[in-house]
């Protein structure tokens, strides 16, 4: 080999090993992962404490939608067509059933992980965002983002003397937070000035996505209705029983104590309420307890409180307090080529130091987390939030859940907005919701006699007396 | 006469013969070039439109979802008689006539109202030309998003205006009838500026010498508008109704921000169904049924409407 030859080989080898080193740190550096979620605190957590992962040659890259069909669809679309624009996603605990299929089943990540296991996660809240079927053991997703509805209200207000004495006086009874929807009607009639520019009560009843039922739900649930039985699949004489309409009836009466218009609001509005001061109280995800904590947002962020949400008295004499549940399991799209570097990422970012930061503005699904002593205290509503996980109830976890929510939330709304008698509207949304099952293939046994208190039959939860919580 | 009843000699035949077929050879080779230009175009137009239009009618037929991958069923005309015997579709179609009617009207009205003022020539009329095009520059979801705010019972400007003058608020978007013509003001808001432009450009082209003659026949300034403005701008006015018919029946994004359909399902055009069963319920076999129903609707009236305005332009 001349010198010629032998300087043409060396200059070809340092030029493949330059452009090999080249193209390796580039397909390092290029490691992205992306993740569906719909924009808010929680998604902007993620993305700041990703930015602290130690390995930067991963990338986590937001893919945000707003909240509502449009962050359902984006999901859906892309599973549709089997691809892999993101890795993994935040989707809503009853769309795992729906999901299931396109997403990695996670008993196996919970087999090979040496961190990443099922015991990391309290039980109920590792079923409640990533089980399907209930009850298999089968899990599609993590809980990422845990939420409930709670209660937002003016400290100000309930704790002014004047304003506790004229109270007494009226009802005879203490001004305070309201144990039952009977008596938070009474606290928000109380509190109906419009010519003071203040309101009782704020709820969602929009139209838009779940706005509407999950407020209602959680009158319905207390009440001792039921959206259907998943035993028989009944829907008919279960959402339009005698108990069921006592709920909506009374979720639709308490728009009387709610700033004009409110029956067509969505979480926006009920936010804007409650960071202007104009309502008492008001019906709210603790995910923008947040926002509703901080004063750089709100002006009345230290004048607001936070609480669990009522609970009924039914007309069967029996009390429960049951709520929507909110927030999202963390799933992998199973089209996803990254599912190793996934992984790691999960592995470091469930850990409790990442966690904590997490749980300071959102709600964590991490045992550790919730289980240390000073989680509590993280912020003003940690206590609340960790007794309101005792008493969430879900939709249909069912993979027709979009058609059953969409037929639901239309009559509601109608009933809402005073289109029709909440009595009409749940006997037509059953009739809807049954018609939708059967198409699915299900078979609707009919029993011989339904329930006036559906609660009663399937897994029931009422009590002899009224529970307070703090 | 006479040419014709001379007699064809074998020469002339071959003669004749000769140019016939130079005459074909040139018209095939020059229907081989026609073809051999047109033909990366008609590929193109043949994947991007016959080939989605034939999958869509073909789905139509099956009772199938794209999302749950379950094995297609063919289910014959049974998505169409399931659709066209649910009358919530049928108060969609109602509820998309009113609008469409609602929206067009004011559209024209408006549009050709501004777009007269706006052919005089007057100081600062481009600056004015520039901010009535803006709303059509928004995306309907911007401008549904934006007049929902507007629109709010409590804090939305325009209850604030209507009690700043002692009239009472309107819950705008939480009533049927508000809400559609609440849907109808901000479609008009965005689109009336595009039926002045048009119909600006169509006034402009009317010779100025014709006006002149009527003037000196004593014609009124009314009878000028009815008798030779509107007359002679009618196909372009005409194409203006034909593209705001299509475009106001097939509106979707508008309602998804400003009502989301509500309240109950009062204000779900078609294209909401037709994209709510696409894509929420992931019904693909329902959803193609009902897209080809939309598209059979939308075709026919645009080939009537197409009719007028091909009798339309040859009158004048």
């Amino acid at each position: 080999m001349n010198h010629a030859t032998r300087t043409r080989l060396l200059a070809s080898a340092a030029v493949a090993a330059t452009a090999m080193a080249a193209s390796a740190g580039l397909a390092r550096a290029d490691t992205t992962l992306t993740f569906v979620w719909h924009a808010g605190t929680c998604a902007d957590a993620l993305v700041e404490i990703a930015k602290d992962y130690p390995d930067k040659s991963v990338k986590i890259v937001p893919a945000l939608v707003p909240y509502g069909p449009q962050w359902h669809d984006k999901i859906a679309s892309e599973f549709a067509i089997q691809g892999d624009a993101f890795d993994f996603a935040m989707w809503d605990s009853q769309s795992t059933a729906e999901f299931a299929s396109h997403a990695v089943k996670l008993n196996d990540m919970f087999d090979q992980s040496s961190y990443l296991k099922a015991d990391i996660f309290p039980p109920a809240s590792l079923s409640r965002y990533g089980e399907y079927p209930d009850g298999s053991g089968e899990f599609y997703g993590l809980p990422a983002n845990q939420d409930a509805y709670g209660l937002t209200y003016r400290k100000d207000l309930f704790e002014d003397p004047k304003e506790q004495e004229a109270f007494k006086a009226k009802y005879g009874r203490d001004l305070a937070v309201p144990q039952t929807y009977q008596e938070a009607k009474e606290v928000a009639e109380f509190f109906t000035r419009p010519d003071q520019g203040l309101y009782g009560w704020a709820q969602m009843g929009g139209r838009d996505y779940d706005f509407a039922t999950t407020a209602s739900n959680s009158f319905l649930w207390s009440f001792g209705g039921e959206l259907y039985n998943p035993e028989t699949f009944e829907v008919k004489g279960y959402l339009d029983s005698p108990a069921s309409v006592d709920g909506v009836q009374a979720f639709v009466d308490m728009f009387k104590f709610g700033p004009p218009g409110s029956q067509n609001w969505g979480f926006d509005e009920v936010n804007t309420a409650i960071q202007q001061g104009q309502v008492a109280m008001a019906m709210q995800w603790f995910y923008f307890n947040g926002s509703n904590a901080d004063p750089k947002v709100s002006k009345f962020a230290d004048k607001v409180g936070f609480a669990v949400l009522p609970g009924a008295v039914g007309r069967d004499g029996k009390f429960r307090r049951q709520f929507s549940v909110g927030g999202q399991g963390m799933g992998i799209n199973k089209y996803s080529k990254k599912l190793p570097e996934l992984t790691k990422f999960m592995e470091w970012y469930f850990q409790p130091e990442q966690q904590k930061r997490y749980a300071a503005v959102c709600q964590t699904g991490l045992k550790a987390v919730l289980e240390s002593p000073d989680w509590q205290g993280l912020n003003s509503y940690n206590r609340q939030f960790s007794t309101a996980l005792a008493y969430l109830n879900d939709y249909w976890h069912l993979p027709e859940y979009p058609v059953l929510l969409d037929e639901l939330q239309q009559e509601i709304s109608a009933a809402a907005a005073g289109t029709k008698t909440v009595q009409q509207a749940l006997s037509d949304a059953a009739e809807k919701n049954e018609r939708t099952l059967e198409r699915a293939g299900y078979e609707i046994k009919r029993g011989e006699s339904t329930p006036e208190v559906p609660d009663q039959t399937i897994s029931p939860v009422g009590q002899d007396k009224v529970v307070p919580v703090e | 006469m006479a040419a014709a009843d001379a007699p064809i000699t074998p020469e002339g035949q071959a003669a004749a013969h000769a140019a016939r077929q130079a005459k074909l050879r040139k018209r095939s080779s020059g229907r081989l070039m026609i073809f051999g230009f047109l033909s990366p175009s008609l590929a193109i137009l043949l994947f991007m439109v016959a080939y989605p239009v034939f999958s869509l009618v073909y789905y139509s037929f099956f009772n199938f979802s794209a999302l749950r991958q379950a094995t297609m069923k063919p289910v014959g005309l049974k998505n169409y008689t399931f659709l066209l015997s649910d009358p919530e579709l049928w108060e969609r179609f109602v509820f998309t006539g009113k609008f469409v009617f609602i929206c067009v009207t004011l559209q024209m009205l408006i549009g050709i109202f501004v777009g007269y003022q706006l052919q005089k020539n007057f100081r600062g009329r481009d600056v004015i030309f520039t901010i009535l095009m803006m709303p059509m520059m928004l995306s309907p979801v911007v401008v549904g998003f934006l007049w929902r705010y507007m629109l709010n019972s409590e804090w939305g400007i325009v209850n604030f205006l209507l009690s700043s003058v002692g009239l009472p608020k309107v819950d705008w978007l939480g009533q049927t009838n508000a809400a559609l013509w609440a849907a109808a003001a901000a479609d008009t808001w965005m689109w009336a500026p595009f039926i002045a432009l048009l119909a600006t450009a169509a006034f402009r082209g009317i010779p100025e010498t014709i006006y002149e003659a009527a003037e000196v026949d004593g014609a009124s300034p009314a009878y000028r508008f009815f008798r030779i403005t509107l007359p002679m701008s009618a196909p372009v006015l005409f194409i203006a109704l034909i593209l705001r018919l299509i475009d106001s029946f097939k509106q979707y994004d508008l309602f998804v921000a400003l009502t989301g359909g509500g309240p109950g399902s009062s204000t779900e055009t078609v294209s909401y169904a037709v994209a709510k069963t696409a894509f929420s319920y992931f019904y693909t076999g329902e959803a193609s049924a009902l897209a080809v129903i939309l598209l059979l609707i939308i075709t026919g009236l645009s080939l009537i409407l197409v009719r007028h305005l091909t009798k339309m332009s040859e009158k004048y």
